[in-house]
């Protein structure tokens, strides 16, 4: 079976600094794909060339077979492939639940009244999945910084046909209740059938959610596979402790 | 919370009906003074109203709002004077000309936001109006260019009606339009628009959009104010202009639906009671927005509501001890 996302010796350059390196990266349907790699090494990057916030200098992004290199953000979006932001970016001026409807009714149509009901009911779904549901009417603004980081990634769920989710440090910032919930999360939507890159430090829960890991160093992949067999590979040891130089 | 908010968006509504029942009998007590000051207003609801859906709702701080309704002013004006063409016509080419001039400057600006917006825009609506004053020989410059009335009759109830129908109907549009998740996009892209984008809002067609939108807007009430005034000028275009519809805006509440329909009909009411103080005028509304800047940034419509919503809490309390609950 093809791979629902797929980099092809994909390339980023910021003036002289080459932040993404001619990455390949194939991450098969259903996967929790994790990955990891030192301070630096391109991750972020990688993710906002998939999603396209920024545009790749040479390569070539596949999601499901078909080149989407140069699609803007919200187009991409529309077709399925969400993202979240390592520093989680919520309209801080409206309440919770307008912050879950408009990523349902993103993808405009002038009839979306006779979905709003549905819509509605789903949102209260995932804030209680969440434990934010208490919290719906309120302004996003207020919320500290694991509710951000939970409402974040719940609201990607209300995308209707979400298949692949790219979650940037989800864990970032936030205590152990929460992180519980986000793992609790990711493997509901997993069963669901949303394919997922997680980004992490948290090697323990990376450990956990992923069946296979990709690691990055200095723009590059530099290993992949099991969590065990990356761990004991020297270059990815070479990696976190040499570091940056 | 829920019940609440349901009982005070009804109150809402039944509280605009009585206004708009109140302004369609008021006629009968209000001389011709008083009726001109009511078509002023609604004028000015209708631009202050429009102006908030680019600076309250989206962000878009621009300065030339103004220029749109100069702009269905003239085109109907001069089409009419030198091609005779009927009052329609006029119309017609008001909105087409907005809407193509207001889409043109979306894109300029499509990329800028704050005060390189607000710059660009500036420029925009100073070159109009500078070229409107150069194209004298057409346009009759300062001296004023004549528009024929909309109305045979003197008597200024036809307009009073008019404007007052113009004006519920424009801004049940604009109610609508913000009430869809348009209005949510809006919001959106004011508060973080590379989350919009993220989230699979079209962020470049909804500010196109809304700039569209605003600025036709903007040329429907130009034209049936330049049809009132029956004269036009670069005055029109001047930055007072969009300083006091930004004032109305600010004093009624940025990016509240409620506060330019309050800010509007305050601000003229107050330059008409201070009219002899000309230019001081301006000073003083300036002094007025930097006190609401500095004390009550969200303006008066929402200390209104608060204070509505205070009363409201109260009354819910009272209750809750009359029947004490399990
Ligand atoms: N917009 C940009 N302009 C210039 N340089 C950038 C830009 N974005 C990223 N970089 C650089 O690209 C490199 C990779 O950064 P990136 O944020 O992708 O790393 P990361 O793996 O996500 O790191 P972290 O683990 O700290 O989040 C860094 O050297 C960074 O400074
Ligand atoms: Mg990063």
């Amino acid at each position: 079976m093809e791979p629902i996302i797929e980099t092809r010796n994909l390339t980023r350059r910021f003036g002289g600094l080459v932040a993404v390196n001619e990455m390949n990266l194939a991450i098969e349907r259903g996967e929790v794909r994790g990955l990891i790699g030192p301070n630096g090494s391109g991750k972020t990057t990688l993710i906002n060339l998939i999603s396209g916030v920024y545009e790749p200098t040479s390569g070539d992004v596949l999601f499901n077979g078909k080149s989407i290199a140069g699609w803007s953000p919200n187009r991409i979006a529309n077709y399925g492939l969400l993202r979240s932001f390592q520093v989680p970016r919520l309209f801080g001026s409206m309440s919770v639940m307008e912050n879950m409807l408009i990523a349902r009714f993103a993808d405009f149509r002038l009839d979306y009244r006779k979905d709003y009901d549905g819509a509605t009911e789903k949102a209260q779904q995932l804030l209680e999945m969440a434990e934010l549901d208490p919290l719906r009417d309120k302004p996003a603004k207020i919320l500290s910084g694991g509710q951000k980081a939970l409402l974040q990634i719940v609201r990607g769920f209300m995308v209707d046909n979400i298949s692949v989710y790219l979650l940037d440090e989800p864990f970032a910032g936030v205590n152990v209740v929460v992180k519980e919930t986000i793992m609790k999360v990711i493997e509901q939507m997993r069963q669901a059938g949303v394919t997922f890159l997680l980004v992490s430090h948290e090697m323990a829960s990376v450990r956990r959610m992923c069946s296979r890991v990709t690691v990055m160093a200095q723009g590059a992949r530099i290993a992949e596979g099991s969590m065990e067999e990356v761990a004991a590979n020297p270059q990815v040891i070479d990696a976190y402790l040499g570091g940056k130089k | 919370m829920q019940k609440r908010w349901a009982h005070l968006k009804n109150a809402n509504y039944l509280l605009a009906g009585l206004i708009v029942i109140g302004l369609a009998i008021a006629p009968a007590w209000l001389g011709d003074y008083a009726k001109h000051i009511v078509i002023l207003s609604l004028y000015y609801v209708i631009m202050a109203a429009s102006w908030n859906l680019l600076a309250g709702y989206t962000g878009q701080f621009s300065l030339a709002h103004q220029s749109f309704a100069a702009l269905g002013g003239y085109a109907s004006g001069l089409l009419i004077l030198y091609f005779k063409v009927p009052l329609v016509v006029g119309f017609l080419a008001a909105i087409v000309t907005t809407m193509l001039t207001g889409y043109f400057l979306g894109r300029l600006v499509l990329k800028m936001r704050g005060i390189y917006l607000a710059v660009a825009t500036w420029a925009f609506s100073e070159s109009f109006r500078l070229t409107i004053a150069a194209a004298y020989t057409y346009t009759r410059g300062d001296q004023g260019l004549p528009v024929p009335p909309l109305f045979q009759s003197l008597n200024p109830i036809w307009y009073y009606y008019l404007f007052l129908a113009l004006t519920v109907v424009l801004l049940l549009v604009m109610y609508l339009v913000l009430k869809s998740p348009i209005g949510s996009f809006l919001r959106a892209i004011k508060d973080d628009e590379l989350a919009a984008m993220a989230l699979g809002v079209d962020t470049v067609k909804w500010k196109l959009f809304i700039m569209t939108f605003a600025s036709t807007i903007a040329g429907i009430a130009g034209f049936f104010y330049a049809h009132y005034i029956v004269i036009l000028s670069p005055v029109m275009l001047s930055f007072n202009e969009i300083g006091k519809i930004v004032i109305m805006v600010v004093f009624g509440g940025l990016g509240t639906f409620v506060g330019p329909l309050i800010g509007a009909p305050v601000i003229v009411i107050l330059s008409e009671l201070m009219r002899d103080l000309a230019e001081w005028n301006m000073v003083f509304y300036s002094l007025c927005v930097i006190v609401i800047m500095r004390t009550y940034r969200e303006g008066i419509a929402s200390l209104a509501r608060r204070v509505l919503e205070r009363f409201g809490m109260r009354r819910k309390i009272a209750l809750a001890n009359d029947k004490p609950t399990p």
